[in-house]
């Protein structure tokens, strides 16, 4: 009889946890919010020592410029009140993610930069991390987890008393954390939306992040010959719900909307320019060849071939470095040259592309010239080997 | 809140925490063969502790706590201060936020951590022994040589690390493992640990980065959380400590 009970509140409480419906108008503004609750305080607490991490980190870039540029962004988006109680950390890791801890530090990779196309859709997302903010997502989760994670403990134990099979119920409790965590995303994302619509930016440009970010991953699965990925529906572990879900509805919704405004991709690629070619060569090292020459076109299709752009190109042809390949970088070195890019990578690079591809004189030539422009390049004794003596 | 670290945490933590753990054949020292300090001669630094204080929640979660978080800190810190003159040798401590290179030594602190944790798991449970150290019961530990080209360690021959991680279990924690005992009658029972202690005091050599004395253990004495339960603490952290006249403590 009370194992009848229990799996009865069970149930209920499995199905219980649910996000509040989405939000119609902007939560109102609370200047220096202060955490209250214990477990508010105990998360803010600990947020603030992860903090001093970001604040410690290797990985941190510090440059003003670029730091004033995100956060420049944000503030257009959110409102400059809101935005006082953010701090950014832009973080060197050549991925796309950006992150918000409850206490309002927010992460932003490098990578993510390369994967934009205008200051709108960096907007959206630093947006969506603020929402994740605004609506105390952190908190919320942390109960969820908790609650769900109780239920569980119970379950097993309870279960195991009564000598009944619960691994059922276990197998559910776990997918509603993952369901909750979803819906807190897809809340995140239409609040993201509301901001944007009230902001100089178009909220279509929300969509557009995970549309790029569909054809990168298709671009990536073709360059390594492996089947891509189309689902709708996500999947039971997913946290987040799938780029093609994300596309449509926020595509719908602003459709919705029906906001306009200029999207900013020339003051975007001005803003991330002097950075540009750090986060290519990071890029390129990823050995994503499929989905780097697709990142390359897309931002060419902005900006035109830059020199900067030709030269990413040409490491890239010449990283993998099949025969065919060491043909197009060479082209690409040559052309990066003409465009009066005549920089030490270019040199180096062209270099060594005709050494390997079998043209030994006329790649010491550039290597020449190379060591000649850096004689104290870590590499140099290496680069020597391929240089006659007394051609230097 | 794009990244899935929590998955893992949820995973650990509720399946974990079911499995009984038997302490009983754990060692808590170690030593560096023939490392020995004379009272007076040399300068030991002490870093800023990482002290972290929450509850247990009946799923095994862990709970932050920053009123017990910072009543522990100060306590552990008041008592590390009272302490230090009974340690033998001159101490000083370092905060983190003030010193030039901090943001090597903070990485160090967590590499410490992780090294502790390793000696616990590797050396003090002898049955885990990996099986090229199975006979030897040498004591070989580093965090690597680096610490001697940080600035702010020059002109001192060892630092000394302490970190302690506290989760008191809760009410539901207690009433689950009740429970779990109680099942047994019925049907089958289920081994419940409520609340964890962890607490790890370390002293690593500057110029080489060995680590030449550990006091580790996963089940600390001492509630942290009142003066006198933090000096029970310091005292089991500090127990057996090189060069010290409270030995006998």
């Amino acid at each position: 009889m009370w194992l009848k009970l229990f799996a009865a509140i069970l149930t209920a409480s499995i199905a219980a946890p649910t996000v509040a419906a989405e939000p119609e108008a902007l939560p109102p503004y609370v200047p220096a919010y202060d955490p209250t609750t214990v477990d508010e305080r105990g998360l803010w607490n600990q947020a603030d020592e992860l903090e001093l991490l970001y604040k410690r980190s290797e990985h941190l870039i510090e440059d003003e410029e670029l730091n004033a540029f995100v956060r420049r962004i944000l503030c257009n988006t959110v409102g400059n009140d809101r935005c006082d109680g953010v701090r950014i950390y832009i973080l060197n890791v050549p991925a796309f993610n950006a992150s918000m801890m409850p206490n309002g530090a927010m992460a932003v990779w490098s990578g993510l930069l390369l994967r934009l196309r205008s200051e709108a859709n960096l907007a959206s997302v630093l947006a969506h991390e603020f929402a994740h903010f605004e609506l105390r997502h952190n908190l919320q989760g942390f109960k969820n987890r908790r609650s769900a994670s109780d239920m569980l403990a119970w379950t097993v134990v309870l279960g195991n008393a009564a000598a009944v099979d619960t691994r059922n119920s276990q197998i559910s409790l776990f997918g509603s954390i993952f369901r909750f965590n979803r819906n807190m995303e897809r809340q995140a994302d239409l609040l993201a939306l509301q901001y944007l619509k009230q902001s100089p930016y178009p909220s279509r440009a929300s969509s557009q992040v995970w549309q790029y970010l569909m054809e990168e991953a298709d671009a990536r699965a073709a360059g390594r010959k492996i089947r891509r990925k189309d689902r709708y529906r996500a999947g039971f572990f997913d946290t987040h719900p799938t780029s093609l879900d994300r596309a449509d509805y926020l595509l719908e919704k602003s459709m919705e909307y029906g906001d306009t405004g200029n999207a900013e991709q020339t003051a975007y690629f001005d803003a991330i320019q002097p950075w540009l070619p750090k986060l290519l060569a990071d890029q390129v090292r990823l050995n994503d060849f499929g989905g780097t020459e697709y990142l390359l076109g897309n931002i060419a299709g902005v900006t035109g071939w830059t020199p900067e752009l030709v030269l990413a190109r040409a490491e890239l042809y010449a990283t993998r470095g099949k025969p065919r390949d060491l043909i197009t970088a060479t082209t690409l070195y040559l052309d990066a040259i003409d465009k009066g890019h005549e920089t030490s990578e270019v040199l180096r690079g062209l270099g060594l592309s005709l050494v390997k591809s079998g043209r030994r004189k006329e790649g010491a030539e550039y290597l020449g010239r190379y060591l000649a422009q850096n004689p104290d390049a870590p590499d140099a004794a290496i680069i020597k080997m391929y240089v006659p003596k007394g051609d230097e | 809140m794009l990244t899935i670290r929590w998955l893992w945490y949820i995973l650990l933590s509720c399946y974990l925490a079911f499995a009984s753990m038997g302490i009983s054949a754990q060692e808590k020292t170690g030593n560096r063969e023939g490392f020995e300090l004379e009272p007076g001669s040399v300068r030991i630094a002490l870093l800023e502790p990482s002290v972290r204080v929450g509850s247990q929640s009946t799923g095994g979660m862990f709970e932050p706590n920053a009123d017990w978080t910072e009543q522990a800190k100060e306590n552990l810190e008041a008592e590390l201060a009272r302490k230090q003159e009974l340690l033998g040798n001159e101490i000083v401590r370092l905060s983190l936020d003030n010193v030039p290179q901090n943001r090597e030594l903070v990485q160090y602190h967590a590499l410490f951590g992780a090294v502790a944790s390793s000696v616990i798991e590797y050396q003090f449970f002898p049955g885990n022994r990996l099986p090229t150290k199975k006979k030897s019961k040498a004591f070989e530990w580093s965090v690597g040589p680096g610490l001697a080209d940080i600035e702010s360690l020059n002109g001192f021959d060892y630092i000394l690390l302490i970190r302690t991680k506290d989760a008191y279990g809760s009410t539901g924690r207690k009433l689950l493992q009740v429970a779990g005992l109680l099942g047994a009658v019925a049907g089958f029972g289920t081994a419940v640990q409520s609340g964890e202690h962890i607490g790890m005091a370390g002293l690593v050599d500057v110029k080489t980065g060995d680590l030449v004395w550990l006091n580790a253990d996963l089940a600390m004495g001492g509630d942290v959380r009142k003066v006198e339960g933090a000096e029970k603490r310091v005292r089991q952290l500090l127990e057996g400590f090189p060069g010290s006249s409270d030995s006998e403590n």
